[in-house]
């Protein structure tokens, strides 16, 4: 079941990633993945969105070639994954360096294993990515003395290591300070400016609506949402609140204008919005004296489509 | 994808396939060269032969090669490192031999870190040990018509062979193959069976080379197993003069140099299994592959230290016998028997546990 | 977008080395096949030019890691002084007359200690160090996780096994030399040098001993770099190095064990420990050439066939550290 299947991207356009029926079942049984059928637009910031378990960080590793698929098929950039890699930056479950080295060491180790990266000028993209996330200054302390949300950074200076056309990142905001989360924001849309197309996963939902163009909600190792932002949000209607000591007249006159699950209680009525404009719907109601002490056109949170696809209560699918 | 999984195991299957036959490779292609590749011959038409070569040059032509000894006679195991005399018993054994002519020899016995070498050059040997560091300069009689060096054929199969030649036709069945190889020649394999049931050796496979009748390797298997219980044999060989330089030896420096004459040095020091023993005086019952050798012997003293140890821990394992003649202990092994009498008399052959039973009766 | 425009557009010819590479190349899509097609031609061809130094620079990175890391310079330098107390030991009591040959030599000619150290090393503390190395080769990288991002860096898992196999080699060869040249230092400053008695009783010069001391460097090292290949294939087993470094060491005494026993015999020259010792091959007139050639062999064939484990295991394997 897929909501909202993104209208924008017509079949055969340049796809960041594709996958059709990924599925991935560990050793054991477990289902992580089912047959998973991805689509993110070239250009988009993309949130992948699901509960713990759920498969994000599965369905990252079979895509950078890490797990090897039970069935199905995918592709970065449209190209074979070899060639695709070089074009990719990704933080996959958190950090990960070696202890004894210095952050700019680290980069260079990264940057080293990179066929497609040059020894030439590996210095200076390793000092311009640690300075894109503000860790110039502790270049060259060891890692083991960095803190949670330094080593995040690193991380992430690690997948901007050269220009990347996709930036894959499982959780990059994780660890760190409200700054940090601020910044990153800031540095995806900024990379995102750039023309590089950024796959995110995150739980953080207000997250994801301030800075993605386009989401997926996986529950259970499924798709259950995939498409624009704001196509996940037509799925659940706006409501109209109003506020008023005549709440009950207002009601009425509100189910005359033909707005449906119209609620009256206390000092205010709420209804689903629908295709009528709020200000004709205002002006209505001060025509027949109804007095308005406030209006409100009140959209779904992103949280609430969410719970509302993965069922209530955030438990940890498995 | 599953495919792709299953060629990249293929690959150390292969590997495994290539090795193991890289392996394999020497017994195969003794196997699978079983076309004849050589002439046929009778075994008396060999032994003609053999002799003929024999006489027409005074010894074999130069060679050198590598001698291994091999034997699994079943023996329970004995105390005693791998240097001591009893080692030899059992396990692989290797010697580098060069042979120049019947006065220049050269034999080495490596062992890990150490070497043994006896270098014969006419009238001068010498034995040189690498890992007490000692070089003893052998005089050597001169001017005898035969040569009293000890030459390839005293640790090589050709002495063994000589022996078995002459006691051939009267107690085995003889017969001759033509197929076999031994380090890569052809050679006539002489397949000697025993006539007597009552002895534990099945049969005796002698190779001669093909082309020089020198011996090449002689084997023995015991009834009731497939792989010979006693090998000898080379498993390189090269007939080409070997290097001058194997039969020159100068003691290296700061090294103890005894000297010895060939008149004072019992035969069996010049060997490296020889140890010194007196010769008790020895009766035999029966005859051919039947023999069984009666010799008096006095367990309290008849070893010391080490040689001691080998008794008791070869005593511990005997089973306890008894006959007219009184009681015993009887000691098998693949190829020989032995019987200790309590009345201090031990008998031993290549023969079964009842037949030493009841040659212990006869007096 | 159906799944069949996907499976049917697979051009691919580009060398890949992970199995994922392989499924996603079935799925470049066809309205991209033609320019990515060419800029992927021209990306192999510089890639073909720069694939060696791009290798060179990842094996440069590796081996700056491993000499580096203080615990490997630990272990060199461990196995550095055992040489010089061995030199010291022979200098101050002498070799009275129980001492082997070899080390009663040692006192006539520094040279000889080489050959010693090497000797007493090469059974057990050799081993152990190479086991160390090759053993944490990638599970020690799976342990902390930066397996996944060399992989998606992308290292490529057959360039990566290899870079890390030569890096073990290289460390075998580096400890080796380091044992050998400790023990010619502290020979020639303790004792007299000169020519030198062979085990064959042959005395030869010192420049011709030196050379042997080369050929027994080289043929330790084929021996350790032997090791290393199946301490590898361990370590591709499991993502605890401890695990993999414990597995090849009990490895190596149970061969050592298996060697003791006289009825085992006939297995002997298929274990690598009777051929780390073979290296006396070299101090034998003539040098015993057909010895050391099978034991070349033999290191030849663990080798091939614990580095073919590896691979298969290393290739197919899921990465989820
Ligand atoms: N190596 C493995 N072996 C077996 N099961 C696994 C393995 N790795 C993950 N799983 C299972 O697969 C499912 C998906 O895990 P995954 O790590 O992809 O979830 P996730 O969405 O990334 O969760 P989180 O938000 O907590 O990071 C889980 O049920 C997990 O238990
Ligand atoms: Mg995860």
């Amino acid at each position: 079941m897929t909501v909202g299947h993104d209208a924008g991207a017509p079949s055969g356009a340049p796809a960041a990633i594709r996958t059709r029926g990924l599925t991935k079942v560990f050793k054991g049984g477990q289902v992580a993945v089912d047959a998973l059928d991805l689509d993110v637009p070239r250009g988009s910031v993309f949130g992948f969105l699901g509960p713990n378990g759920s498969g994000k960080t599965t369905t990252i590793r079979m895509l950078l070639g890490l797990v090897t698929p039970t069935a199905g098929d995918h592709a970065l950039l449209d190209r074979p994954l070899a060639e695709a890699l070089p074009s990719v930056g990704a933080v996959v479950e958190g950090p990960a360096f070696y202890p004894y080295l210095s952050g700019e060491a680290n980069l260079l180790r990264y940057d080293a294993a990179n066929p497609a990266s040059s020894a030439r000028d590996a210095r200076s993209r390793v000092g311009q990515a640690l300075e894109r996330v503000g860790l110039s200054a502790a270049a060259g302390k060891r890692y083991r003395a960095y803190s949670l949300g330094m080593r995040q950074r690193l991380a992430i200076a690690a997948a901007l290591l050269r220009p990347r056309e996709l930036l894959v990142l499982d959780e990059p905001t994780n660890g760190l300070d409200p700054q940090g989360t601020r910044e990153v924001r800031a540095l995806v849309r900024e990379i995102a400016r750039d023309g590089t197309t950024v796959f995110v996963s995150s739980h953080l939902l207000a997250e994801v609506e301030q800075m993605c163009t386009h989401a997926a909600v996986m529950s259970h190792g499924r798709l259950v949402a995939q498409g624009t932002i704001s196509s996940l949000h037509g799925g659940r209607p706006a409501l109209l609140r109003v506020e008023t000591p005549r709440a009950a007249e207002a009601a009425r006159i509100l189910d005359g204008l033909g707005l449906a699950e119209v609620t009256a209680a206390g000092s205010h009525v709420t209804a689903e919005l629908g295709g009528h404009a709020p200000e004709e719907i205002n002006a209505a109601l001060v025509r027949q004296g109804v007095p308005v002490r406030g209006l409100a056109v009140v959209r779904p949170s992103l949280e609430e489509v969410f719970v509302g696809l993965t069922g209530e209560g955030f438990d940890v699918d498995g | 994808m599953r495919t792709g999984k299953l060629v990249r195991w293929g690959v150390p299957v292969a590997a495994v396939a290539v090795i193991g036959a890289a392996v394999a490779a020497g017994p195969v292609i003794a196997a699978v060269g079983a076309d004849p590749v050589l002439p046929e011959r009778t075994a008396s038409r060999l032994l003609a032969d053999a002799a003929a070569a024999a006489r027409r040059s005074d010894g074999p032509p130069p060679m050198s090669g590598t001698v291994t000894k091999t034997a699994s006679l079943g023996l329970p195991q004995l105390p005693g490192g791998p240097e001591s005399p009893a080692a030899l018993l059992s396990g692989a054994h290797e010697a580098k031999v060069w042979y120049g002519s019947h006065d220049r020899l050269r034999v080495a016995l490596p062992g890990e870190m150490s070497e043994k070498n006896l270098i014969v050059n006419g009238e001068q040997a010498w034995l040189w040990d690498s890992s007490s560091n000692t070089a003893t300069k052998i005089k050597m009689p001169a001017g005898e018509g035969q040569p009293v060096t000890p030459q390839p054929t005293d640790l090589t199969p050709q002495q063994a062979g000589e022996r078995l030649l002459a006691e051939a036709d009267r107690h085995s069945t003889v017969s001759v193959t033509n197929t076999d190889r031994v380090a890569g020649r052809p050679v006539y394999q002489l397949v000697l069976t025993p006539k007597d049931p009552a002895t534990l050796v099945r049969e005796v496979r002698l190779a001669v080379d093909g082309e020089t009748y020198v011996p090449l390797r002689v084997q023995v298997y015991a009834k009731g197993s497939a792989e010979p219980a006693f090998e000898l044999g080379f498993t390189e060989i090269a007939f080409e003069p070997p290097a001058e330089e194997n039969f020159t030896f100068t003691p290296p420096q700061g090294v103890k140099v005894e000297e010895k004459d060939l008149g004072s040095l019992r035969p069996d020091e010049r060997s490296h299994e020889g140890h010194k023993q007196e010769d008790p005086p020895v009766k035999t019952v029966g005859d051919g592959w039947g023999t069984i050798a009666v010799l008096p012997f006095d367990r309290a003293s008849a070893a010391e230290g080490e040689g001691r140890q080998v008794l008791d821990s070869v005593l511990a394992g005997a089973t306890p016998v008894s006959g007219s003649w009184g009681s015993g202990r009887i000691v098998k092994s693949k190829l020989l028997t032995a019987l200790l009498t309590d009345d201090g008399r031990l008998l031993v052959g290549a023969v079964t546990p009842d037949r030493l039973i009841e040659a212990a009766g006869t007096r | 977008m159906s799944t069949a425009d996907i499976s049917a557009a697979g051009t691919s010819t580009a060398g890949v080395s992970t199995p994922a590479a392989e499924a996603s190349a079935a799925g470049a899509s066809a309205a991209g096949t033609e320019v990515l097609g060419q800029a992927a031609a021209s990306a192999r061809t510089a890639g073909r030019s720069g694939g060696v130094a791009a290798f060179a620079r990842l094996l440069g990175s590796e081996l700056g890691l491993t000499f580096r890391r203080p615990r490997n310079l630990v272990m060199l330098a461990l196995l550095a002084l055992v040489p010089v107390l061995i030199g010291v030991v022979v200098r101050t009591f002498g070799s009275d007359g129980d001492a082997g040959g070899i080390v009663a030599a040692t006192a006539g000619n520094g040279l000889m200690l080489t050959f010693v150290s090497l000797y007493v090393l090469v059974p057990l503390l050799m081993p152990v160090a190479v086991a160390v190395v090759g053993g944490d080769a990638i599970a020690g990288e799976a342990n902390a996780g930066t397996l996944r991002y060399l992989l998606t860096a992308p290292a490529g898992r057959t360039r990566l096994l290899a870079v890390k196999y030569l890096n073990a080699v290289v460390f075998s060869l580096a400890l080796t030399v380091t044992v050998a040249a400790t023990a010619l230092i502290t020979g020639l400053a303790l004792f007299p040098v000169g020519d030198v008695t062979l085990l064959s009783g042959t005395t030869v010069t010192m420049a011709e001993g030196l050379l042997r001391t080369l050929l027994i460097v080289g043929y330790v090292t084929a021996g350790m770099a032997a090791l290393a290949a199946v301490a590898m294939a361990l370590s591709t087993l499991t993502e605890i190095p401890i695990g993999a470094v414990a597995g090849t060491v009990v490895l190596i005494v149970v061969t050592q064990v298996l060697r003791a026993i006289p009825q085992l015999d006939w297995l002997a020259p298929y274990l690598l420990p009777t051929r780390w010792t073979g290296f006396d091959a070299v101090l034998r007139d003539p040098v015993a050439t057909s010895d050391l050639g099978q034991g070349l062999l033999a290191f030849c064939a663990y080798t091939v066939l614990f580095g073919s484990l590896a691979w298969a295991r290393f290739t197919s394997k899921d990465i989820t550290s």
